[in-house]
């Protein structure tokens, strides 16, 4: 590759840490679950990079499952998000403090 | 070379629109585009058959959840509106917790030499040859033989994934909880619960 | 088990005990069983007279606690003096106490403490080692403080009882470390083992721990500078005044010097110090005595200047001599204060001798009383003071001391003196009882009224007057014991018991003993004859309101503050003290002490606060605490490496 590895991880890493504070600022839970999708694609260009740098398939089977994994964390996240705030007059990730101790 | 420069340009702008963004549809446009640049990075990198993936499944099913997902929570409400901020300039902390996470993962990546000390069997070839690393007969024969289980358990995920989002976002209690200006309201939108559907 | 010897000591304490505990069903019946309980003692010691009147005589050993720790009682001849004195005169006083406290509603109380001041005082003079000393020593130090702040509603005799007890503490400070001095180099507490091996001693650590003991002994004795509770403590009763202050506690530092002898024999420096301590003592006491309008701080100083003559004649080595003042002394004083305790009793809590006056006629008895104390122990010939005085005085001289000769010779005159203003004062001249109190220049003080204590009765007299009267049969005769010089029953009595001191030096003038009595008698007499024309002689007694209220006026300030003793002690160690105290409890207390506590659960609930915070519910806290230790889990590995 004529594009140093290093450069992938770095652009996955910046992604990724995008992708964080996208979690910690925002309180729609939509944009919260995209952040976290961020994420998951983020880990899934390293490990593609990676898998191309050593000529290895493993890599993008473990990208395979890593799909699947965000495909149904998304599919039960929004659900939990429907559920929770079917009701609610707004949709505010503040508004659900019931945990607190 | 100067492809990955765009790429990578194109990438970091769409996930910053994305997170930054105050109307979740705004944001969805975001995260579709950061999703296109990203399979357009698979390709480069040669992996055709995981660029496909992204594109049908990500961006053709997941986005289209978060579409109707945000179309049911603001429909009948009024557009999205959000209490009072309760932690407010939380952002300091957040921003400077991942620069110095960024900055110790660089510091340990650069440091680190990444090259494998093992080949591998299969051969590169250019993106769209038959059977060369990252083609779709090179996946599949990984995926059937040799990483089987990964499979499987994917299989077995996905089924896990259908019946919690039926029993969580299902209608577990009908009309009764509703009052009738609610009712009245979701009807005329022309909206259904959605596990009822012969109703 | 001599039962004896131990019903001896431990009848007043079962004595002090029954009182305590039954003291309100006893009521009046509590001083015939205290009189009762240490006449018992006290033919219990003449039963045992006998067999103890040597050097030796009868012990019985307590507790064994350690090897070298043993707890015992020992009767021997000094001892035993110091016994019969305690429990003889002793039991006379309880008896005179019956009735000058009759009209107190505390009398069983008054009687415990007596009968438990009789207890400790048997502790210290019986035991047989110097820890037991010790605890006698503190135990009378406590039976002081009970006896003088017995009336315990007048602030003054708090206050004096407290003093009396703090500077006793000090000398408790200095036995206690002969004490450890003694047991780290001798191994031993019994007085057997530390003699006998008195000699092996390093010569700085047995002038350390001579030091130590007077140190104890001057401050139970009231010498100089630790003599300063004593005029105070006349604010007990007068009975406490006359045991305690006079006849036996104060005495115990003379008991304690003559029980070390083979010590103090040994280090000729610590003999030379206490000497002379004893006899700055002895001619302070007698210069502040002429000072003094009460009648029983009279009687205190002159009895700090006796014991100063007792302990120069301990010091010097004089110790028969010394002892036998201690003995004579204690007829005549208890005699004196009894006395006095029939005067002050008679005219209703009168002390100050100038509201007195005339008395020869209203009170004989009294008078015939007072006067033979008084020629007693200004030392007037064939009465038992001259005899002990003479000794002591002589004694000075034939061990070498010139200086303190003079000074011994110089305060017989000067007791002289300010015995008979006394007796002029008090039983001569007009009666001034109802003269004003601005016509004799008595600043007014302040009166506790305690009638609330008294019931209205009046004892028989012959309560008070027979121990008086059977006093005066020694108060004349005692000293004849020592006629005949060493072969005397006195002399005799003692034997080689307190051996010969290192340090004799020659006489500086070789004036044989009977011309140095001789000199003493001229002495005392110019005393006498000074005080007559001052106080006695008819044109004095008839002015004696305006030439007393001059007298008060024009006191030198040196004598009304007794040379500022006190006020020196305030200012170099009481102040220091409070102001410490006060300092410690306003800022070292609560901001120190208390903060520290106050601290810990402040910390605790801040520590909550901190924890609350994190618990707030809120999904973006979770999430940045996620990002947090994330962070430090990237930062750890990133410079640790990956881990294997």
């Amino acid at each position: 590759m004529t594009v140093e590895l290093t450069n992938y991880v770095m652009l996955s890493a910046v992604m990724f840490f995008i992708g964080v504070v996208g979690v910690i600022v925002r309180r729609n839970p939509l944009i919260v679950l995209m952040a976290i999708e961020l994420m998951f694609n983020a880990a899934n260009l390293a490990l593609v990079a990676f898998s191309r740098a050593w000529v290895n398939n493993a890599g993008h089977i473990f990208v395979f499952l890593v799909v699947t994994v965000a495909a149904a964390e998304a599919a039960i996240g929004l659900a939990i998000v429907v559920a929770v705030f079917r009701r609610a007059k707004n949709v505010d990730l503040d508004e659900v403090a019931g945990m607190h101790g | 070379m100067t492809a990955f420069y765009v790429l990578a340009i194109l990438l970091i702008a769409s996930a910053v629109f994305t997170v930054t963004q105050k109307s979740p549809v705004y944001s969805v446009v975001g995260l579709l585009t950061n999703f296109l640049v990203l399979a357009a990075l698979y390709f480069t990198l040669n992996a055709e058959f995981l660029g496909i993936i992204q594109i049908v499944v990500y961006s053709g099913a997941i986005l289209m959840l978060f579409v109707f997902v945000i179309a049911l929570l603001s429909s009948g409400i009024g557009p999205f509106s959000e209490g009072p901020n309760r932690l407010p300039r939380v952002a300091i902390p957040a921003v400077l917790a991942t620069l110095v996470a960024f900055g110790f993962l660089a510091f340990g990546v650069l440091h680190t030499p990444l090259a494998p000390t093992t080949p591998h069997a299969a051969s590169l070839g250019p993106v769209g040859t038959a059977n060369v690393f990252g083609s779709v007969a090179d996946f599949g024969v990984a995926l059937f033989t040799v990483q089987l289980l990964p499979f499987e358990v994917t299989a077995f995920i996905l089924m896990v994934a259908v019946i919690g989002v039926v029993l969580l976002a299902g209608d577990a209690s009908p009309q009764k909880t509703r009052g009738s200006h609610e009712k009245s309201a979701l009807k005329s939108a022309g909206r259904e619960p959605i596990v009822k559907a012969g109703r | 088990m001599n039962a004896l010897l131990l019903a001896l000591w431990l009848l007043p304490l079962a004595g002090a005990l029954i009182m305590w505990a039954l003291g309100p069903q006893l009521k009046r019946g509590a001083g015939p069983l205290g009189a009762a309980i240490v006449f018992a003692s006290l033919a219990c010691a003449a039963f045992l007279f006998p067999n103890a009147s040597n050097s030796t005589g009868v012990s019985e050993t307590l507790i064994t606690w350690i090897p070298g720790y043993t707890f015992g009682l020992r009767l021997d001849a000094l001892s035993l003096l110091w016994t019969l004195i305690i429990t003889g005169v002793g039991g006379l006083i309880h008896v005179y106490s019956i009735g000058y406290m009759w009209s107190d509603r505390a009398m069983a109380r008054f009687f415990a403490y007596l009968n438990f001041f009789v207890f400790a005082m048997l502790t210290l003079v019986l035991s047989d080692n110097v820890v037991g000393l010790l605890v006698g020593w503190g135990l009378v130090g406590l039976a002081s403080y009970f006896l003088i702040g017995f009336w315990f509603y007048k602030p003054t005799a708090v206050a004096a009882a407290r003093k009396a007890f703090v500077i006793n503490v000090v000398g408790d400070v200095g036995i206690m470390f002969a004490i450890f001095a003694l047991f780290a180099f001798t191994g031993s507490i019994s007085y057997v083992d530390i003699f006998a091996k008195a000699g092996t001693l390093p010569v700085g650590v047995l002038i350390a721990i001579c030091m130590g003991l007077f140190i104890g002994a001057a401050a139970k004795s009231a010498q100089v500078p630790l003599h300063t509770w004593l005029p105070d403590a006349m604010e007990g009763p007068t009975p406490v005044s006359a045991l305690i202050h006079a006849a036996t506690m104060v005495t115990a530092g003379v008991y304690l010097i003559a029980r070390f002898a083979p010590l103090y024999n040994l280090s000729p420096t610590a003999q030379e110090i206490v000497a002379l301590i004893g006899g700055i003592t002895m001619l302070t006491g007698a210069v502040l005595g002429v000072a003094q309008w009460d009648i029983k701080r009279i009687l205190a100083y002159s009895t700090m200047s006796q014991i100063g003559y007792m302990i120069m004649g301990v010091g010097v080595g004089a110790y028969q001599a010394g002892v036998l003042h201690f003995f004579t002394h204690a007829f005549f004083k208890a005699q004196l204060f009894l006395g006095a305790g029939i005067i002050i009793h008679a005219l209703n809590d009168e002390q100050d001798v100038r509201k007195m006056g005339g008395l020869y006629r209203r009170m004989p008895f009294a008078f015939w009383a007072m006067l033979l104390g008084t020629l007693a122990i200004i030392g007037f010939p064939f009465f038992s003071g001259s005899y002990s005085k003479d000794a002591v005085i002589y004694g000075t001289l034939e061990h070498g001391h010139g200086l303190l000769y003079l000074a011994g010779v110089l305060t017989a005159g000067i007791t002289a003196f300010y015995m008979f203003r006394m007796i002029f004062v008090v039983f001569f001249g007009p009666d001034r009882s109802e003269v004003p109190d601005d016509a004799l220049a008595i600043p007014p003080a302040p009166h506790a009224a305690h009638a609330e204590d008294h019931d209205a009765s009046h004892a028989p007299a012959w309560l008070m007057n027979v121990p008086v009267a059977i006093l005066m049969v020694p108060t004349v005769a005692a000293g004849w014991l020592s006629i005949g010089g060493n072969a005397s029953p006195w002399y005799q009595y003692f034997g080689t018991m307190f051996g010969t001191s290192e340090n004799v030096a020659a006489p500086p003038l070789p004036i044989p003993e009977l011309a140095s009595q001789f000199i003493v008698y001229a002495i005392v007499t110019v005393g006498v004859i000074i005080a007559y024309l001052r106080y006695g002689t008819p044109e004095a007694l008839r002015d004696s309101v305006a030439r007393l209220r001059a007298e008060g006026l024009r006191m030198p300030v040196a004598l009304r503050r007794a040379f500022w003793f006190d006020d020196v002690i305030a200012l170099a160690i009481v102040r220091p003290a409070q102001a410490l105290g006060s300092f410690i409890g306003r800022v070292i207390d609560p901001h120190v002490i208390d903060a520290g506590v106050r601290d810990v659960a402040w910390f605790a609930g801040a520590l909550g606060f901190f924890a609350r915070a994190l618990q707030n519910g809120l999904v973006r806290t979770y999430a940045l605490t996620l990002a947090i230790g994330a962070a430090c889990f990237i930062a750890y590995f990133a410079v640790m490496g990956a881990p294997r």
